[in-house]
């Protein structure tokens, strides 16, 4: 309980020293306002990171994975210590590619909660040609409808339109660097060959851009069903079955839980590309010690001016001891300024952090996807940014405090 | 009420331990009816200040007993006493020590509000008629630090007596002022002690000023004469 005189003492002390608590005041400002700027921009360019990651990666991808070495096959017969094997020209015998039933293993792991979408993908290596350019890419047969529930793919398409892809067999939609390597426009034919040496003409019914080199100078779309034609595979065959789940996070776990689901490789995204989610932890751990630093600097900023003060009055809480006020208020009457100090510099701080995000959020920067810096805007970070600059307030303006109720009222009024 | 006894101190020793050991009070014992007008005189150095402070509870380095309103306070812990001096002792100290960031009147009103035992309006009118027993009501609003020095004892005086304190401790209450301002400093203790029966102790070293009290205690290398 904080007692009205206390109070009536602290704001004195405030007012008489106005510069100084706006000192005070500022340091806590510039601290919880750099702290919500770090964590905004470095929450932005994650999530920025995270939407063009996603818009090519899914969060948990099934396939199967090529067959182990096989090329000793009497290792497992013989001892391999005792007896000298040699086996001359090794030929890999047949294995299965791909996933012959991709419903069967769809039906298996449909269940789960976490799993939001799930696509069927076959993935081809295929030359393109158009008279006697030829280049070698990539083809995906995909459900249109599907794909576009998972990576929003529709957004990418600049001429023509994605889900012609839908009753069009005929139809491909290649990435924009492919097309013009190729001299093709919309509506040009293609001819695509595979592996084993099929030819199909395929009619360009969009051109995509999605400023990943990977997907517009090496890829093209085509119906699933086509690509099963293609390699003479049966209705439910895949190469690749990509699934979303609702907090990619969790994908790891979710990925785990499908494993014992089916005998398949389950890679999550994690797995796949371990960089981004370091690139992720890595700014996350950047923005939080430089915020920290500021914060910290902040504290100093308070703990050297309720110093000060505490010098500066150290005949006032003399004299106030001597007149009975105990320790306790003494703490309450210096605790109070600081607390005072902390609220109003944070008040203004998120507010004047919240400016700052707004105009670093209009400054141009036209790299990949991007107009402008990116920024988010969590109201946690605010909260966050405010209980901690409270918190560094209360401890700066605790430890001068402490040292103002210790005072000897007596060695400071004999003098 | 005359012979009530105030104050009551027995066998107070005090070592100064710094920079060597020190016997700086000797066997001290005495005691002070309510409303007595007592001085306690010494050379420097005699321990005079040094018995003010202990016997005003801020002091609580010493042996011996030390019993205020038949309440013994050796041993009590800080917050007991600060607690006690806020209800039953009031101070003027050579130099007024009022807090320069209240009006004089806030100034006077601040160890009643400590004590919480009034209402604020109550505290308010009550400072107000200190104020106006010293003669400076028409200071009440001033910040602290544009009055005089005399004007700022008597605010100190008017601070000391807001919560009615069974005993009033000066230390050289007036010797930082004019021979003028003494006076009115000596004759507001007088006027205290008779109309009200306060107890009033003040160390002094102005010959003139002890003269005229109830009682001279004199002190000197640590030892009552």
């Amino acid at each position: 309980m904080i007692r009205q005189t206390n109070f009536q003492v602290a704001f004195a002390h405030l007012s008489s020293r106005v510069k100084q608590s706006l000192v005070a005041m500022l340091s806590v400002t510039f601290g919880i306002s750099m702290y919500i700027f770090m964590n905004g921009f470095m929450t932005g360019v994650n999530d920025v990171q995270n939407e063009l990651a996603f818009s090519a990666l899914a969060h948990v991808r099934i396939y199967r994975d090529l067959p182990k070495d096989r090329s000793n096959l009497l290792a497992s017969k013989y001892d391999e210590e005792a007896t000298l094997i040699n086996i001359r020209n090794p030929k890999t015998i047949q294995y299965t590619t791909g996933i012959r039933n991709a419903n069967e293993v769809i039906d298996a792991i449909d269940h789960l909660p976490e799993i939001t979408d799930i696509a069927t993908q076959v993935n081809l290596n295929v030359f393109f040609r158009n008279g006697s350019a030829k280049i070698n890419g990539l083809t995906a047969g995909v459900n249109a409808n599907d794909e576009e529930a998972l990576f929003g793919i529709s957004e990418s398409v600049i001429e023509g339109s994605w889900f012609d892809l839908n009753h069009r067999s005929d139809g491909i939609i290649m990435g924009v660097g492919l097309a013009k390597k190729l001299s093709l426009n919309l509506n040009d034919n293609v001819q695509v060959s595979t592996a084993d040496g099929v030819t199909r003409n395929f009619e360009i019914i969009g051109i995509l851009e999605t400023t990943m080199a990977g997907v517009d100078d090496m890829k093209a779309f085509i119906q699933i069903n086509a690509a099963r034609q293609l390699i003479s595979k049966n209705r439910s065959y895949a190469t690749d079955i990509q699934v979303n789940v609702a907090d990619f996070e969790a994908a790891s776990a979710v990925a785990a839980k499908m494993r014992s689901l089916t005998d398949l490789k389950v890679e999550s995204w994690i797995e796949s590309n371990g960089q981004l989610d370091a690139g992720n932890e890595l700014r996350n751990i950047i923005a939080l010690a430089v915020s920290f630093t500021i914060l910290l600097v902040a504290g100093f900023g308070i703990y050297n001016i309720m110093n000060m003060t505490v010098n500066e009055k150290i005949k006032e809480i003399a004299i106030l001891k001597a007149m009975g006020f105990e320790g306790s208020d003494i703490v309450q009457i210096f605790l109070v300024q600081s607390i005072i100090i902390g609220i109003i510099g944070g008040i203004i701080g998120m507010l004047f952090g919240a400016a700052v995000s707004v105009v670093i959020n209009q400054v141009p920067f036209q790299v990949a996807s991007l107009e402008t810096l990116p920024m988010s805007y969590r109201a946690k970070d605010y909260v966050a940014a405010f209980g901690f600059g409270l918190i560094t307030t209360f401890v700066a303006g605790y430890l001068p405090a402490k040292k103002a109720s210790k005072v000897d009222p007596v060695t400071i009024i004999r003098g | 009420m005359e012979n009530q006894i105030a104050l009551k101190v027995s066998n107070i020793d005090k070592f100064f331990y710094e920079p060597s050991k020190f016997q700086v009070l000797k066997d001290i014992n005495f005691d002070v009816k309510k409303g007595e007008f007592l001085s306690l005189v010494g050379k420097s150095g005699s321990g005079k200040s040094t018995l003010l402070y202990v016997l005003s509870t801020m002091d609580t380095d010493y042996s011996g007993s030390l019993e205020i309103n038949g309440k013994t306070l050796t041993g009590s812990t800080q917050n007991e006493l600060a607690k006690f001096r806020n209800a039953n002792i009031g101070f003027v100290f050579q130099f007024h020590y009022l807090l320069p960031d209240f009006s004089t009147l806030d100034n006077v009103m601040l160890p009643a509000l400590k004590l919480r035992k009034k209402s604020k309006e109550e505290i308010r009118e009550m400072a107000y008629e200190n104020l106006k027993l010293l003669g400076i009501e028409d200071q009440a609003k001033k910040s602290a630090n544009k009055l005089s020095g005399g004007q700022q004892q008597r605010v100190a005086i008017a601070r000391a007596l807001i919560n009615e304190p069974a005993i009033i401790m000066g230390d050289e209450p007036t010797g930082n002022l004019d021979s003028k301002n003494t006076q009115t400093v000596f004759d507001i203790f007088q006027q205290l002690s008779e109309e009200r029966g306060q107890t009033i102790i003040a160390v002094t070293h102005d010959d003139e000023f002890a003269k005229n009290t109830d009682r001279i205690l004199e002190l000197s290398d640590g030892s009552m004469l």
